[in-house]
């Protein structure tokens, strides 16, 4: 018996789970970015000017990926976490030897994996519509790799903190749907007001925004240094809150 | 020699409610010991503080030497749990709950599958391993818990109400199954309703009322300070008198 053979099957268990439900977890998001491509690159996008010179559906297509990691990753936990306590068999969990870091490892891991597939199958999308091609391979990678793992870790806690469906509706609705939306995901910060600025600065997804974008287009209304640190530091946060929940056993061991 | 279970003063409150209340108690290896007592008298919170379910507010326990708290990897490796509820993962076909089972207590993916396997053949379960528990009959998912609880071959099996809504054919393959493990020196804890079973399958007993023990030992002995008849254990008069 081996102490790291119940990670990986925890973590295999977590990729099998999305994989084979492709048409809940993989496929939508990817034609959701194909259907916001025609209607914004070719119905509206035709009205509105370059932005940083380049076409309105190119400028907004990398934010568009990263709202798909960012969901997809976060829906990944919520779900996943949710149903395994709402019909108990997070308990084949608890009682094995697992070490809690393993379990929210392996959860965050997982979450992380199906952000990165939805990523990279839109970016296939993107490449076959738009032509669009990597300005900094590393960057891309980097900002896609660490937004999944936070936005993951943040399912964790989500997951683990929801009693019913609704509370796991209500942070998806009403917390990460308006970050991304008002994430720089449609715009550049040089659209917006003054004061509508500062509060773009305080909202996360728009350095994971902005980071992907940098990797994508070489465009980017912030350093993609800075976006770097705000998603380390964001995903350091959340991770070890999680890994904290987990130890505790928080709405999990009575 | 260690006992599989060694509960020394262990107490745990929820809020307001003392479910246990310096609980002493110790199983050695390979006893096949019953866990007896009312609705509510503490023996499912004994159970899940042991299996990892529950956390102790005071006192100590261990399984095999390991403290179920600072060294909870290696004494929940010891103890195979088959739980009251089904707790099924419902996205998998069964072999693979299986498979998975074994995967989070250690063993290789292809040593988990021959277990799997074996255990699905030994339950009745073969022709059914590619379904998913929700077309298995409750029979079945009983049985299923119960090859869960087994996959990694602990030396400790812990058997919360594993009978209910069993019918008889199958309660008496459970039985034989249990006897026979048991004597091969699998140490088994049972909770049961069913008096009978108790009797029939136990060699020690221990009964539980308003989270304290009220007595343990060798079951003729048990049964013989209840006037002869388990039953006054749970008939609320006489529980006044035992305790």
């Amino acid at each position: 018996m081996s102490a790291s053979t119940g990670f990986f099957t925890l973590l295999r268990r977590e990729v099998y789970r999305f994989l084979v439900l492709p048409n809940q977890t993989v496929i939508p998001p990817v034609i959701n970015a194909f259907l916001y491509v025609l209607v914004f690159g070719y119905a509206i996008g035709s009205r509105i000017s370059e932005i940083d010179g380049v076409s309105y559906i190119t400028y907004i297509f990398p934010g568009l990926v990263m709202m798909n990691v960012v969901n997809g990753a976060y829906a990944n936990n919520t779900t996943s976490l949710f149903i395994a306590r709402h019909e108990l068999f997070i308990q084949d969990l608890l009682v094995s030897p697992i070490s809690y870091l393993e379990m929210a490892l392996a959860y965050t891991l997982g979450g992380a994996i199906r952000g990165v597939v939805v990523g990279l199958l839109t970016l296939v999308l993107g490449y076959a519509a738009l032509g669009v091609h990597m300005h900094h391979v590393g960057a891309t990678l980097f900002f896609m790799v660490v937004s999944s793992l936070a936005c993951a870790a943040f399912g964790n806690i989500v997951g683990l903190y929801s009693e019913r469906w609704d509370h796991v509706a209500i942070y998806l609705n009403y917390v990460i749907t308006p970050l991304v939306f008002l994430g720089g995901v449609f715009y550049s910060l040089k659209m917006l007001p003054e004061s509508w600025r500062a509060a773009n600065l305080a909202n996360p997804v728009f350095y994971a925004v902005n980071g992907f974008r940098y990797g994508i287009l070489g465009i980017t209304d912030i350093a993609p240094a800075t976006c770097a640190v705000v998603g380390l530091g964001l995903f350091a946060l959340l991770f070890g809150t999680s890994v904290t929940l987990f130890r505790r056993g928080y709405k999990l061991r009575a | 020699m260690t006992p599989a279970i060694d509960v020394v003063s262990l107490e745990k409150r929820y809020r307001d409610v003392e479910a246990l209340r310096g609980v002493s108690l110790a199983i050695p290896q390979g006893s096949f010991f019953g866990l007896l007592g009312p609705n509510g008298a503490g023996k499912s919170t004994l159970i899940n503080i042991l299996t990892g379910l529950a956390s102790p507010t005071s006192g100590k326990a261990s399984v095999l030497g390991h403290d179920v708290v600072r060294d909870y990897r290696a004494s929940r490796r010891q103890i195979g749990l088959a739980p009251q509820e089904f707790n099924f993962d419902r996205f998998f076909p069964i072999v693979e709950i299986l498979v998975y089972q074994g995967g989070y207590f250690g063993l290789p993916r292809a040593e988990a599958r021959r277990r799997a396997e074996e255990l699905l053949v030994r339950f009745g379960l073969w022709d059914k391993r590619h379904e998913k528990t929700p077309r298995l009959s409750g029979g079945m998912k009983r049985r299923l818990l119960i090859a869960k609880a087994m996959i990694h071959d602990p030396p400790i099996l812990i058997l919360d109400e594993p009978t209910a809504g069993v019918d008889v054919e199958l309660r008496r393959d459970l039985w034989e199954y249990w006897t026979e493990i048991n004597a091969r020196g699998k140490t088994i804890v049972l909770t049961t309703h069913y008096l009978e079973e108790a009797e029939a399958l136990c060699r020690t007993l221990g009964v539980i009322d308003l989270g304290t023990i009220i007595t343990t030992g060798a079951k003729d002995e048990v049964i013989a300070q209840a006037g002869g008849d388990l039953s006054n254990y749970f008939l609320k008069e006489r529980r006044k008198e035992l305790r």
